[in-house]
């Protein structure tokens, strides 16, 4: 099935094929390649508003992940009854504040995959507002990135830092964000 | 006071009503009364009475204006160059660019009435990037509300944006054939307000032309995006960011392409006047 990317900002200059083929093998090592994804590459002012409708936090952040299927154990496949349904949901990488936290070591491309892995996780059911709940998504990240890193050959940490009680599956139904700083 | 002749229909309804109420100023006339026949009549050509021996206006040699020119002017002339006179002023007023805006990038351009061509010349390759400003501008979202009492017409008018499509032509040097990919920016209505998630651009079909011909060739494959594999076309995105057609370059070539069409619009008026004017 189709993974869309869309680039709605010009804040940074995103190269699509790369980002596509990370993408592509995250959705292969979650084993979800059957679902549609949709990957739209935001600037601030655009995560910032999206993140005050869906949210109320009238803030940037770097990444907010709309599940097609809600209330997913963690990392639960979902299994759709029509074909219509097998979409995980949307992802927007708010990529010119992903810009502006990677550090100078950082590969820019390795964050935004990072990035997006902590959204697919996010789509999949993980949630990070406890103890256990980061745990587990922690977990799953490393593993995920692990695998992915090996392929092409990088380092590449998980996003979660630890848990961010209220940030995520609180106050309104179908938002999340990430908690900074990235690697952690 | 706004661009009244673009914002159709409500402006050009106000603009027809000003010809109207000036076209009827002149006290009426009873029917069967001899029409004495002026060099400034309003609806001239109505005049013709049944049974009249004379010919129809339309097939009688004109008479000599009183003014000594042999032209037809009419009141509605006369309104007519006063509402353009009016027009142009206010177009000149809120016109952002007084001279065209430049490209960053290192484009060249180049104008020839309606059609712009931006060319660049990078590392062996010649980009050309072709636009028209005739019908570039999307119909703005005209919703069912009328405008409260005492809130202003001017602050609910969105502001005219041209995003017409553009067709990148890539050559290699010493080739004779070009690489080229029709782009156009999404076609929704300005002033919606619900979230958009379309591309800022976005490419609609790809296909090989010869650089030696001037005419499309459509017996040439061409590739349509519609049905095209995803990947393939983040290449084709990528390939042109690659040559300096990115977002940025989009978003400047509606700035190039809303002033050009601005200053097109206005010498149009002011030809539109010179000739409705003309002695």
């Amino acid at each position: 099935m189709s993974l869309v990317l869309r680039n709605l900002q010009r804040a940074v200059p995103i190269r699509r094929a790369p980002l596509r083929r990370r993408v592509e093998m995250l959705r292969e090592i979650l084993g979800v390649q059957k679902f549609d994804l949709g990957i739209i590459c935001v600037d601030n002012e655009r995560v910032r508003r999206i993140n005050r409708i869906y949210r109320e936090k009238d803030a940037p952040t770097d990444v907010l992940a709309f599940p097609f299927h809600e209330n997913l154990k963690a990392g639960e496949i979902p299994q759709p009854a029509f074909p219509d349904d097998y979409n995980l949901g949307d992802i927007f990488l708010g990529v010119e504040y992903i810009f502006q936290q990677c550090r100078e070591h950082e590969d820019y491309y390795d964050v935004l995959t990072v990035t997006a892995t902590h959204g697919l996780c996010h789509l999949l059911g993980f949630a990070h507002s406890t103890e256990a709940e980061w745990q587990k998504m922690h977990q799953k990240e490393q593993q995920v990135l692990e695998e992915l890193g090996r392929r092409v050959g990088a380092r590449l940490q998980p996003l979660s830092g630890g848990p961010s009680a209220g940030q995520g599956d609180t106050g309104t139904p179908r938002g999340w964000e990430a908690a900074p700083p990235f690697g952690a | 006071m706004l661009p009244l002749l673009r914002c159709v229909p409500r402006a050009l309804g106000s603009a027809v009503a000003g010809l109207r109420a000036t076209a009827s100023s002149p006290p009426l006339r009873p029917l069967l009364q001899p029409m004495p026949r002026p060099c400034i009549r309003p609806f001239g050509l109505l005049s013709v009475r049944a049974g009249s021996a004379r010919r129809p206006s339309l097939l009688r040699p004109r008479e000599p204006c009183a003014c000594g020119c042999s032209e037809l002017h009419t009141e509605g002339d006369k309104a007519f160059v006063e509402f353009l006179n009016d027009e142009i002023k206010e177009e000149k007023k809120i016109q952002k660019h007084k001279s065209l805006p430049k490209m960053s990038g290192g484009w060249e351009l180049e104008v020839n009435g309606t059609e712009a061509k931006l060319v660049r010349n990078v590392a062996g390759e010649k980009i050309t990037v072709t636009f028209n400003i005739n019908n570039s501008i999307p119909p703005t979202f005209d919703g069912e509300e009328e405008p409260s009492q005492g809130q202003k017409v001017e602050e609910q008018e969105p502001e005219l944006t041209s995003t017409p499509n553009f067709v990148v032509e890539v050559i290699k040097n010493g080739s004779k054939k070009a690489l080229v990919l029709d782009c156009h920016y999404p076609e929704d209505e300005v002033g919606q307000e619900e979230e958009d998630e379309s591309d800022i651009f976005s490419i609609k079909e790809v296909s090989f032309q010869s650089t030696g011909e001037s005419d499309w060739k459509d017996t040439n494959y061409t590739l349509n995006t519609d049905s095209l594999d995803w990947a393939l076309y983040d290449h084709l995105m990528d390939f042109l960011a690659d040559r300096g057609v990115d977002n940025t370059f989009a978003d400047e070539l509606v700035e190039l392409s809303t002033a050009l069409e601005h200053q097109e619009y206005i010498t149009f008026l002011e030809d539109l006047k010179g000739f409705v004017k003309s002695q």
